[in-house]
Formats: structure tokens, sequence, C-alpha cells
């Protein structure tokens, strides 16, 4: 240890510092400013910036030796007085923040940035941000933020008031998100920022075979490090465990084997992570190899005498489920169709890429297991502890604090929690966790790796008649959400076009690799872009315009349908008249330059599953309210808010109702010993469920207020009003301030609550399999993408994205926007440079250097649009926004491509190497055919 | 991570040396440091004792010596552009500095650090037990190389974007190791073995850069990677011609070492292109292909050829 002074923030500290203690674990740990986060560990991501003697530093690189009478500034040291710093509140106001955890890396950057270019460009802002990762926001509110706060920071007034206009504003308005300037400041507390006393630290052993029967464990070594204080391994965890009841094939620790390279075989808790980490590498595994199924085609085969990945299933193969539907017979369909295509595609895996890493800490008191840790869905985790601790569910709590993004992959009970909650009640003592970012990758659960032959057949009029899609998915080692996503992957395609004759099958194999689970757009992005390709291809086929096709077999509204899902409202040919308006579809298509190229595609969503996981008779959603003496709302709801901003549309519908501000009220969401069961964030369900059983709360409270009023002034309830902070009569014969209402209802009885649910009506057919996809409501989009293709490399860049999505109604309009740019910027991703690989089952870029993230510099021009329907049964008309956008812009540029340079895409992501070599060919091609005609 | 038992951040670079042949045989100069904590972060450099150099003023220091400009080697790359004789003679240098990973980086990272970048390559850049779990490779003391399945050499990438520039414009560096102080072409100090990749003593370190003022370079400089920001080279390519008609052609990203053709503008340039292709000892070990990185020498090549061309095209025009 050395001996280091310097200041933070003004402060002045001297510590020992361990030589190789990096500037980030000496500001978090030590000193407790968590506001500087880690997200990479590897200078990549950026959400570790600090200013050193004033300039930018990554401190999660920066060995805090260095500093040594350095004046540091942390994000902490912005807001003053109470007051956020300018550039903050330009963060806040202009909805550049959602799950917050890039934003003090971000704003730091940022800063400095403003401080030596007082008149950026955009293109400098976005080159300034473009070592800073954010994965929720796509960037541009980001950049509007930094580029108003520098016009306006030649103004003398350093320190800006909070932009208080949105205080009387209700659903439909723009509003920042309630704990924005939280976020903004620093102060938003993630699970790793979290220090509950006393806790011991965590880490893992892995397994470094892909699927290897384990012979022994020896811990005796690493046992007589000083420091540590228990070592777990599988056999102490024998409960299964998974998020669908059907697939609970996974325990928290391989037992007798291993089934993919990182797999967790030990767990440490120490009193320091250095010393857990030191001891793993103490303890000796003996394995022993078998064969392992890498790829899908292996795993579908019969495997002979080799052992299968898990004992299930009638068949000697990896296969983990056959999901199949059948609306019509689709070969004849096609043999009778005017025109039919064929392709095979291929996806890559990809991640959720969310830019806090998973952490948590648990503890057993008196009242049994509390977790604090970054999931999405605290329902499922409750059950899943409760199930694997052999404890009853009375007995556990499970809190979400700020989350750092989630995106699906933190929609899972993990085996880290599993663990420490098992290694905490053997110590007696709170364990805390955090992954490594190679850890996270590790855990996965994103995207599946996919093959699919997609047929179609149109009319020559360009009606679809027929569509058999045949997939294939991998799902490494464990089930997760995989038998929904085979299902996902064919039930999905049945809208947004009218489809009589329409079929799928759908294969999930086991792979010994890390599982796959639900990712933004689950389950139906890879398919959606097969049909939407192959749509375009037809188009061509038929020389019509792909916009035209697409019109003419958009599903109507208040429609069933070949599946019976029931359509309700549908902004399908909203969504795409307005990208075609905007991007001057019409007149641009097919005269662009050489090399460049539009394209389109379409998609739909469900918003939210209207089946539970775990089939029972609760609610799918429901939201207590209290209100008490002061005036003062208190919403407690199970929702988890990941940083889409579900708290804020909470309290934005609660005031609608109740016609106060939302500053009247206060949300407490996702603890599951104090709110209310929500089943969390996934299958794009919050806005629907939550908010409507938020609305049946508030009118509830509203019926409460509206009869003890309309009794006082023997008014009729239907001449009263609650707006303005005000209960008041047409006549105002009745006029109350919203306190004075208060006083009438609590008087003689105290706190008020009520409570209101959401359960979702009756849907669907009655065949095996009718369950899938089936939602109250659907949501509709449209993409134009622009590209332009290198003819010498065959490197694409997208110029722009024009989107459209219906969400029914806007709730929180900038909210929805953040949402739809998000799924804009991650499909961008996918489509040009996200993907897992791997080599002998060992992921090779399992960091964000590796993993390409769109950066600024490489997110395009993306033009907003929000479609609204107003659907009957969303809480004030609204559906979702938060996963369904995801789904067109993929298609879009490929079909753009194809646009350009008649290139056509069925591998995901882009290759330049692949679109060369078919450039060059299509050259030969139409170079022989020239040939031929002279 | 390894626990680094000792640092140490001189003020001089005389106490610096000397500190290095004091613990020499497990040192680790420091100058930005963002290549070495990653590589520490992963342990794939596991020296024990950190010489952090950042603290020496006088290796911080830009001056014209005579016929050169003589840069301190731990100037940052971002602030090399603020040195106006770069901007007016060297423009090359700070094309490759701005491709140099991200903006934030570039604030840290120093130009001499970035000469000293270590090799790169997919299977070596990884957490120690990713890399037991993969199999040790060459680079890491195993038996095998990983991307290419032989034995015996070791092909990780040449990643230094800015060496590339410089080795363009015929830079020279001076070095200072406990036994002497010298100066050599930068080119010179890399091996081509990626195993150990330069020729330099463990108490080495690069006091400064050299660049020869007056040869009015003309040059294109290239990089091939999948983001815009951020990434290390899958292929970057310099081309420069000075006052003399020296033509020369030099790579990074696809040879253990800087891959260097020299002519004149006599010569046929296809003749020279072959030449940089066929001296690229590209394997399989970067996220873009061996083929493919092969065929954009070329491509990258001929345009920057093209472009050069183009802009004395241009230049005639505008002079007549």
């Amino acid at each position: 240890m050395e001996r280091i002074k310097f200041k933070i923030n003004g402060k002045q500290y001297e510590l020992l510092v361990e030589p190789h203690e990096m500037l980030s674990a000496v500001i978090r740990d030590k000193i407790g400013l968590t506001g500087t986060k880690i997200g990479c560990e590897q200078g990549t991501c950026g959400a570790c910036t600090v200013l050193a003697d004033g300039k930018p530093v990554l401190s999660c690189i920066a060995p805090a030796l260095r500093f040594d009478n350095a004046e540091i500034t942390t994000i902490e040291a912005l807001a003053q007085n109470g007051a956020l710093h300018a550039l903050q509140q330009k963060f806040v106001d202009k909805g550049a923040i959602q799950c917050g955890f890039c934003t003090p890396g971000m704003v730091m950057t940022a800063l400095d940035f403003v401080n030596h270019h007082p008149n950026p460009s955009t293109t400098e802002i976005k080159e300034a941000l473009s070592g800073n990762l954010c994965r929720c926001t796509g960037y541009k509110k980001i950049i509007e933020a930094v580029a108003e706060y520098a016009a306006e920071a030649h103004r003398p007034i350093r320190f800006s008031k909070p932009n208080k206009s949105h205080l009387h504003t209700s659903v439909g308005v723009s509003r920042p998100y309630i704990e924005a300037g939280r976020k903004a400041s620093g102060a938003a507390e993630y699970a790793d920022d979290i220090h509950v006393k006393n806790a011991l630290h965590c880490k893992f052993l892995r397994s470094i075979y892909p699927h290897a029967k384990i012979d022994r464990i020896d811990v005796s070594e690493a046992l007589k490090l000083e420091g540590v204080r228990y070592i777990a391994t599988g056999a102490e965890l024998p409960v299964k465990f998974g998020v669908l009841p059907i697939s609970q094939d996974e325990t928290a620790m391989a037992i007798e084997k291993t089934r993919y390279v990182g797999e967790i075989v030990a767990a440490v808790a120490a009193d320091t992570e250095a010393i857990a980490a030191a001891a793993c590498r103490l303890i000796k595994v003996e394995y022993r190899p078998i064969r392992p199924f890498l790829e899908i085609d292996d795993s579908l085969r019969d495997i002979g005498d080799s052992e299968k990945i898990h004992d299930y299933g009638k068949f000697n193969n990896n296969v983990h489920k056959k999901a199949e539907l059948r609306f019509g017979d689709q070969q004849q369909g096609l043999r009778e169709a005017d025109v039919t295509a064929k392709m095979t595609f291929k996806f890559e895996g990809v991640n959720h890429g969310f830019t806090e890493p998973h952490a948590a800490t648990a503890f057993w008191d008196e009242n049994g297991l509390t977790i604090y840790t970054a999931t999405q869905v605290p329902h499922y985790l409750h059950r899943a502890l409760a199930k694997t601790m052999e404890v009853p569910l009375s007995r556990v709590r499970v809190i979400k604090p700020t989350v750092g993004g989630g995106f699906g992959g933190k929609s899972d009970p993990f085996p880290h929690e599993v663990i420490i909650a098992h290694l905490a009640r053997k110590t007696g003592r709170a364990v805390r966790v955090r992954l490594s970012r190679e850890e996270v990758f590790l855990t996965n659960h994103g995207r599946h790796p996919s093959v699919m032959t997609v047929e179609m057949g149109i009319s020559k009029d360009g009606i679809i008649q027929v569509l058999d899609a045949d997939i294939v998915i991998d799902g490494g080692a464990y089930g997760s959400f995989g038998v929904v996503t085979s299902y996902y992957n064919g039930v999905l395609l049945q809208a947004p076009y009218k489809l009589d004759n329409f079929g799928f099958r759908t294969y999930r194999v086991y792979t010994n690799k890390p599982q796959c689970g639900a990712m933004r757009g689950h389950g139906a992005v890879n398919s959606r872009f097969a049909v939407e390709s192959l749509i375009d291809e037809l188009a061509y086929q038929i020389n019509m315009d792909p916009c035209e096709l697409r019109m003419k077999n958009f599903l109507d509204s208040n429609t069933l349908t070949v599946g019976q899902y029931r359509i309700t409202s549908n902004g399908s040919r909203e969504s795409l008249q307005k990208v075609m308006e905007q991007s001057e579809w019409k007149k641009r298509i097919g005269k662009l330059p050489a090399g460049r190229g539009l394209g389109v595609g379409c998609g739909f969503f469900i918003s939210g599953s209207a089946l539970p996981i775990i089939w029972n008779e609760l609610p799918q959603s429901v939201v207590h309210l209290k209100l008490d003496f002061d005036g003062r709302v208190l919403i407690t709801s199970g929702a988890s808010d990941i940083g889409q901003g579900s708290d804020t549309m909470l309290a934005i519908i609660v005031a609608e109702v109740l016609g106060i501000d939302p500053e009247k009220i206060f949300v407490l969401a996702a603890d599951t010993l104090l709110t209310p069961v929500d089943l969390g964030s996934y299958s794009s369900r919050v806005t629907f469920m939550a908010g409507n059983a938020a609305k049946d709360a508030a009118e509830n409270l509203k019926k409460e207020i509206l009869r003890v009023v309309s009794a006082h002034f023997e008014t009729p309830e239907s001449e009263l009003n609650l707006a303005n902070n005000r209960v008041f009569s047409n006549d105002k014969s009745a006029d109350l301030s919203w306190l004075e209402a208060v006083d009438r209802l609590t008087a003689g009885r105290g706190a008020v609550s009520v409570s209101g649910k959401y359960i979702s009506p009756k849907l669907g057919g009655d065949f095996k399999g009718a369950g899938a996809g089936l939602s109250p409501s659907y949501s509709f989009g449209a993409c134009v993408a622009e590209v332009e293709v290198n003819p010498d490399t065959g490197q694409v860049k997208v110029l722009q994205v024009w989107g459209a999505h219906d969400c029914g109604k806007a709730i929180n309009p900038m909210a929805v926007e953040g949402q739809l740019e998000g799924s804009w910027h991650m499909g961008i991703g996918q489509v040009l440079s996200e993907q897992m690989r791997y080599f002998n089952g060992l992921l090779i870029n399992n960091n964000f250097l590796d993993y390409k993230i769109p950066t600024t510099l490489d997110t395009p021009d993306i033009h907003t649009n929000i479609i609204e329907t107003i659907d009957p049964e969303g809480p004030f008309g609204a559906k979702e926004c938060g996963e369904g956008a995801l789904h067109p812009v993929i298609p879009a540029v490929t079909n753009a491509i194809y646009n350009a340079v008649g290139v056509r895409i069925t591998k995901l992501p882009i290759n330049a190497e692949e679109v060369l070599r078919q450039m060059k060919a299509i050259k030969v091609l139409e170079a022989t055919q020239e040939l031929s005609l002279a | 991570m390894t626990l680094e038992k000792t640092y140490f951040r001189p003020r001089s670079i005389g106490e610096a040396v000397r500190l290095a042949a004091e613990y020499e045989t497990d040192l680790r100069y420091l100058a930005g440091g963002t290549d070495v904590m990653v590589n520490k972060f992963q342990e794939t450099d596991t020296s024990t004792c950190l010489i952090d150099l950042t603290g020496i003023e006088a290796m911080k220091q830009t001056q014209q010596k005579n016929d050169h400009l003589s840069i301190g080697a731990l100037v940052c790359l971002d602030d090399l552009k603020k040195i106006p004789e770069i901007s007016a003679e060297f423009p090359l240098l700070l094309e490759a500095v701005q491709a140099v990973a991200s903006p934030v980086i570039r604030k840290t990272a120093t130009l001499g650090g970035n000469l000293l970048c270590e090799n790169r390559c997919a299977f070596f850049n990884q957490s120690e037990w990713w890399r037991q779990a993969a199999g040790f490779c060459l680079k890491c003391n195993g038996a095998t190389c990983l991307a290419t399945g032989g034995t015996l050499n070791c092909f990780s990438k040449f990643a230094s974007d800015t060496a590339i520039a410089l080795v363009g414009m015929d830079a020279t560096i001076t070095v200072l190791d406990k036994e002497a102080e010298y100066t050599v072409p930068l080119e010179e100090i890399y091996t081509g073995d990626g195993l150990d990749p330069r020729k330099l003593d463990k108490t080495a370190l690069i006091r400064s850069i050299e660049l020869p003022i007056g040869r009015g370079f003309r040059s294109v400089f290239k990089k091939l990677r999948h983001r815009e920001t951020l990434e290390f080279s899958s292929l970057t390519s310099v081309v420069t011609i000075d006052q003399i008609g020296q033509v020369k052609i030099v790579l990074g990203g696809v040879d253990p070492k800087p891959v260097v053709v020299i002519g004149t503008i006599a010569d046929d340039k296809n003749e020279l292109i072959k030449k940089a292709i066929k001296k690229a000892r590209i394997v399989d070990n970067d996220v873009y292909s061996r083929l493919y990185r092969k065929e954009m020498i070329g491509v990258y090549l001929n345009k920057s050829f093209e472009e050069l061309e183009q802009a004395d095209f241009l230049s005639n025009k505008l002079a007549s």
C-alpha cells in the first residue's frame, strides 16, 4: 500500500492505495462516490469518465497512484446547492437519460468538450462522444442536449433552474423521467452502488470446457487462504430453476457436468473481491471432457453413443422444443401461388449489451432473505429464490434498485442471484457480487442464433397468398424463455399482413454454449427479417413498389388474424405512409446515385402477453394507491423501471385521473415485500398492464373523493371534476383545492388506500399453441432506411432512418421517442456489426471493444414519428413502444442495400466481404449477359 | 488482475531508467496506460513493477532541432494537433491520431505509448481464464498458435496507427536504456516476431520522436475498421511521396510489424502494391477474414495512389 493525497470534488483525501488499484475503484469503493460507473473495465464504454486536473480520464484504466496531488472532479461535483449543472439539466429536460448508467460519463465527457468547443457542430459533438457507449437512447437526445447546452452556455448563469413547464401536464405531454435528476447527478443507486454493512464479496470459478463431467472439485487449498469465508459447489444447490415452469433445467452451479464454457462450477465468499478471485484460482477441478455440441446441425442429428446435453425429450438428439402450427395447406398454396420466393437465412446470436453489469447483494435476517439485484422481473426471481432456497414465498424479498438497462437480459432468475443468497445464508453475512463484462457476456440469454428457410407466394397483383417458415434456433445450454421464443419465431408472422394460408415449424436445440433467451423484440426479430426480405424480393419480381405491396396486404383494424389474434387498433398504414412521405420515397426510390438505396420494412409486436408465464388466477398487475393528509399519492407497484420510464408512466396516469401535478405523486416500485405483484418488464407489457392497473386504482381513488365531496356539497358526482389540482363542480358551487378535498376524504378516517388491477381478457383459439403471442393489443410500425454501399470495399453505411410506430397513445411522448430511437439503434447494431463469435464454444468477443455496439459515429440520423391510434383497451389508448420498433429497421437497411447494389442479404450481421463478393458476382453476370446479348 | 507490488512515478528520465535497471526482470513502463492497463486487467501483462512516466515533464516537450521536429514521447495524442509544426508539416500524423481509439482515450494515450502498443490477436487479447479455456497460445507460452494451428510463429497484429504514419515519414526515435542513448529509424525497432515484437532493451524508453522537416510529404492514410471509432486496426495503410519522389508504402494491422515498401514515383505502382501485399503475413486473427484484408490492401493502396494523383493534378491545375 502507498499513501496518496488528492482532492476529490474539492475535498482533501489521504488514503492508502494498492499499486494495482484503479482510480475508479478508489472513487467508488474507498470514497463512496458511486456516481462514477464501471461498465466495461477496459476503457471502452466511457461510463467511468471523470476529470483529473480538468482533463477527462477513463478512471477504470487509470492507476490511482498516478493521481497523487491531483484534483479529481466526479459527476457528484457538478450540481451545486441543490441545482443541477445546466448540462445535467439539459440531459434531464431533453430526455437524454433513460437507464442513466452511461449518463455520468457522458456528461463529464460532454462538459469537457463544450468547454473547449463553445460552438460545436453536430458532427463534432458526435465525434466527441464517440467513446461513450449508450445502449438506450440511440444518442439522438444526448446529442441534442449537448448541442442545446453549448448554444446556451455563453449565458452568464451557469446553474439553470429546472424546467417546470411540465408541471401542469399529464397524459400526452412530454415530461422527463421523475428520477432523471437523480440519474444526472450521480445520486441514483444501482445494484453495485448499494453497500450493505459488513458484506462479503463473491467470485466464481467457471468451467473451461463446453461439455465435461466433473469428477472432483478440491477446494482445500482455496479454503486455506486468509479471508476466505465459504466456498460453495454445485451439490449444495440441487434445486433446479428456470423462468418458465416447463424449462426448470438449470442449477445455480454445474453439478455433475458442465454444459458451456463459463458455467459456474464453484463460488467463493471472501473478505475482499481480490481474495475471492485468488481463492478461485486455487480450486482444483478434475474435468472429463465429453463430446460437445456447438452447432445447430450437430444438435438436430441423432447423436449415437454420445451423451445428450440434457436428459430431455424422447429422441436421441439435443432438440429442446418443436413448435408447429399450420393454418391451411402451405405446400398446395405454394403450388397454386402466382409467384413464389424461397430463401434461407442465417443469424448470429446477439447480446443485450446493457451498460450496467449484473450486480446484487443478498442477506438474511429475521425476515428471511433480502436481495438487491439488477433485475427486470422481481416477481419471478422471488419465486425462483423461494424454490431454490427451499423457503416459503413469504421469506423472500426482492428489491430492484435503479437498473442500468435490461432489454430482456435481466429477465431470468440468474445463478449468481441464487448463489449469493446461498452464501449469505451459509455465512450469516451479506454477500455481494458484481459480474465483469466478460461474465455478463457469458451469462448471455441474448437473441438466439437462427437458421430458417422461408417461402412465400403472392398473386401477380401483389396479394400475399401463402407463407411457410422452417426455423431452427440455437438455445445454448439451458431453456430460459426458449419455448416461448420457439413459438414467437413462427406465430408472430401472422401479422401485420393478411394471411390465410400460413404455417411454421420451429426447432429449438440445446448446444454447449451460453444460453439464449429473450431479447428486445423477443423471438420475432429474425423471422420478421426473413419475411420482410422475401416481400421485398417478391415486390421486385412482380415489379411493384415494395411499399405499395405492403399497403395492399396490411390487416385492418378490429379484425382477427388467421391464428385468432384479436387486432384492435392498427396503425400500420399510417406508419408506412408517414415514413414514405418523410423519406420522399416515391420521389427518390430508384433515382438515387449509384451505390445508394432506399429500403422499407414493417412489423408489429405484442403489448404484453395475455397469459402469465406461471399459470395462476392473480391479476397480471396490481397497483395500490395511498392518499394521506399531506395530499401526496403514493403509488406502489411491482412494475420494474429499467430505464424505459415506467415509474414516470404510472405517475402520469394517476396524475391525469386525479387532475393533480405529477409532483404530488411518489412512486414506490418493485420491492416484493412492499409492492403488489406485477409480472415484470418483459413482453412489452408494462404500460398496457401496469398502466391500466394504475388507471383503475386512480379511478377507484377518484370515486372515493367524489363520494365525499358530492355528499358535502350535495352535488351529483357527475357534476364534479378533478383538474388543475382542484375538485370543483361545473357551476363552481363546489370548489375545493386538492388539499381541502383530501381533508374531507381523510376526516375521521385517516389515510385512504385503494387498489387497481389489470386482467387480460380471454383471447384466442382453443388449439394447441393458440396461447403463444396472444396479447390484448398489438403495436405496429414501419421504417425506411437509406444506405450507401462502397463499391470497392463492400462496406455499408446507414445514412438515414425514418421510423414510425403506432404506440396507441404516447402517454409521455419524450419517453416514447426514446424507446423508438433506442430500438432503431439496437436494430442497426444487429444489422451492421453485432454478433457473438465463438471459438470451440468459447465466446471470442466478450467485451465492448470486440462486441460492436454502434457508437455515435456509426448511428445514422434518425427521424422519429409517433403514430397514435388510441387503443380501445390501453390506458388512455396506449400500447407498447419498447420492442416492436426494432423489427422493421433491420430489413429496411438490408432492403436498401438490395435497392442500392442488388445484393440480397440473407445473413446477419452484414459482412462487407460477402457484400463485395456478391457485387462482383453480379458484375460478372451482367457482363456475361451483355456478351451473350451482343 | 495482476496485483502489482511496486509502483513508481519518477520525475526525471534518469531516475526512470535507474529504477528500470533495478527492477529489470519484471517491469513495465507506463505512459498513458490505456493499452498497458487493459493488458494488465486481462493479465496478458503480468509484470509486477510499474514505472509511470507521466510525471516526467521533459518528455512532454516538442522542439525544432536543426532539420527535424522532435516530439516528446509523452505528448498526448490529443495534444499533437495543438502543435503548429505538426499541422503544417505532418498532417498525416494527425490523421493517424484521429483514427486511434476514441477521443477520451486520446486525451490520455501518448505518442510514445502508441508506438509501443502491444501486438494484438483475437486469441491473445483475452482474460487469463479465457486463454486457459482456449488453450494457451504461443504468445502466452503455449505450444500452438490458435489462429494458424502452427507451432513456430506468432503473427499477432501490429496495432499502432501512429507508427504507420511515422514510418511513412521516415521518423526516427531517440531511445534511452540503462546502457546508452541512441537514435534509430522507428521501423527498425519492430522485429516482425509476434512473440517479441520490439527490439528494445527491457529498460529502454522512447524519449522522443523525430520527424524530418522540409521533406514535403504528400500522403494518404486509410484504416479498415468495423466501427468509426474505438477500434484497433484491421488494416492501416499509408502512402507517402516526398519532394524528391520517394514513394513509401506502410501497412499496419496485417503483420506483426509495419510492412514497408519503398520505391520512387518512376516505379510501376502496381508492382509496389503487389510487393506490399506479398510482404504482409496476414492470418485469421481479426474480425475481418485474412482474404478480405489482403484484398483490401490492394483496394486501399490503389485508392491512395489515385487520390495522390488527383491531388497532384489539382495542385498542378491550381499552379497553372
